[in-house]
């Protein structure tokens, strides 16, 4: 049998570029849904503590408008507070444009200024803590100290950039 | 039953042509080159695939899912917090009204810590109709791929409920909440309404929720 070799490696790499087609369609859906299942939970763990703190604040802010009270140090760190909040990104600044936010750095400054408004307040801090205070700790006068070792701090938090470095390895088809 | 067409495939006219032979070999060739092709598709078009995919999560469900839920959990905080403290709000003089109020405040604290990111999380159809067609391809398709979706969250439940266990184990005091089972999205709804009426009763609006 005659074979035009040139024709042959035409035919095959046809046939490859078929299957690497159909191929490719399907990776796509594999990688939409790996990658959705860990932004969805990487958003909620994020979210989650901004939310508590953002929640915190802006109840407590509530509580000083129905005291009456407007010059406070606890309200000067509410509001700077809410200010940091507000630059978190909701979405992955990746995505859009390169984005100079240092996002750890940032959930540093969110995490240190809740826990002076606590501070402040004579509140414990209890984020990532059991939710009931016990009656003895919370009836303490005011300001009660913190208890700096105990706070959040096994939180990792995660770089935008690189949401899934062993992804890769993980793949099993 | 329906027997018109087996007939015809059991004695094949073709059945005997050595030019089968010929076209066996060249579909073996031809379906190698495109399996290798489909194999590094697959990769290709996943690795290309997962920041869209990340992103996508993180906005759309993650962030605004989680916030919600961090939103419920601070401001429930901060009433619990407020009504232990020396000093609360003019009007809550009567002890007796502001231990059912704390009694109340602690309830909604721990129901909402009971949450997880595996109770409320909606299931991602897309994740689910395609393992549907994996699983049904299955059955024909030797190419069939491991059936990986929703494993991070599924592991993630596993471990949760390993550490219920080990809750139930340790703690006696808590007995009360085990038999209840997960919180469910329900139950969120049902706590903002109680926080809620709480946060009125003190005055303090929950303009945030």
């Amino acid at each position: 049998m005659d074979f035009d070799l040139e024709e042959l490696v035409n035919v095959e790499e046809t046939f490859y570029n078929e299957g690497y087609k159909d191929g490719f369609a399907h990776g796509r859906i594999h990688g939409l849904i790996e990658g959705r299942a860990l932004g969805r939970e990487k958003g909620f763990e994020m979210w989650e503590e901004l939310g508590f703190y953002e929640g915190f604040a802006a109840t407590w802010k509530a509580i000083y408008d129905k005291r009456g009270i407007e010059d406070d140090r606890a309200i000067n760190h509410i509001k700077h507070l809410q200010d940091l909040i507000a630059q978190f990104p909701k979405a992955n600044p990746s995505a859009s444009e390169p984005s100079e936010l240092d996002i750890p750095k940032l959930f540093r400054q969110i995490r240190s200024r809740h826990k002076a408004l606590c501070a402040t307040l004579g509140v414990r801090v209890t984020y990532g803590m059991e939710p009931a205070a016990p009656p003895s700790a919370s009836d303490d006068d005011p300001p009660v100290s913190l208890e700096p070792g105990k706070s959040g701090g096994k939180k990792k938090v995660w770089t935008l950039d690189n949401p899934s470095p062993s992804a890769g390895e993980k793949m099993s088809f | 039953m329906d027997t018109s067409e087996s007939p015809w495939e059991d004695d094949s006219p073709w059945g005997d042509n050595p030019k089968s032979i010929q076209d066996s070999e060249w579909s073996k060739i031809s379906s190698d080159f495109q399996n290798a092709g489909y194999r590094e598709g697959i990769t290709a078009g996943k690795e290309s695939h997962l920041q869209q995919g990340f992103d996508e999560g993180f906005a759309q469900t993650g962030a605004p899912l989680g916030r919600e839920i961090g939103l419920l959990r601070g401001a429930a905080s901060a009433i619990l917090s407020l009504l232990t403290s020396k000093n609360p709000l003019p009007g809550l003089t009567s002890d007796s009204n502001r231990d059912a109020l704390v009694q109340e405040a602690r309830y909604i604290n721990s129901e909402l810590s009971e949450i997880r990111f595996s109770d409320v999380v909606p299931p991602d159809l897309e994740a689910i109709a395609h393992a549907r067609e994996h699983l049904e391809a299955a059955n024909e398709d030797d190419r069939s791929m491991d059936i990986e979706l929703g494993e991070e969250v599924e592991s993630k439940r596993k471990m949760e409920s390993l550490e219920d266990a080990m809750a139930k184990m340790g703690a006696g005091s808590i007995t009360a909440e085990v038999k209840k089972g997960r919180p469910k999205p329900d139950d969120v709804v049902r706590l903002r309404g109680r926080l809620t009426q709480l946060s009125e009763k003190l005055g303090v609006p929950l303009g945030l929720l």
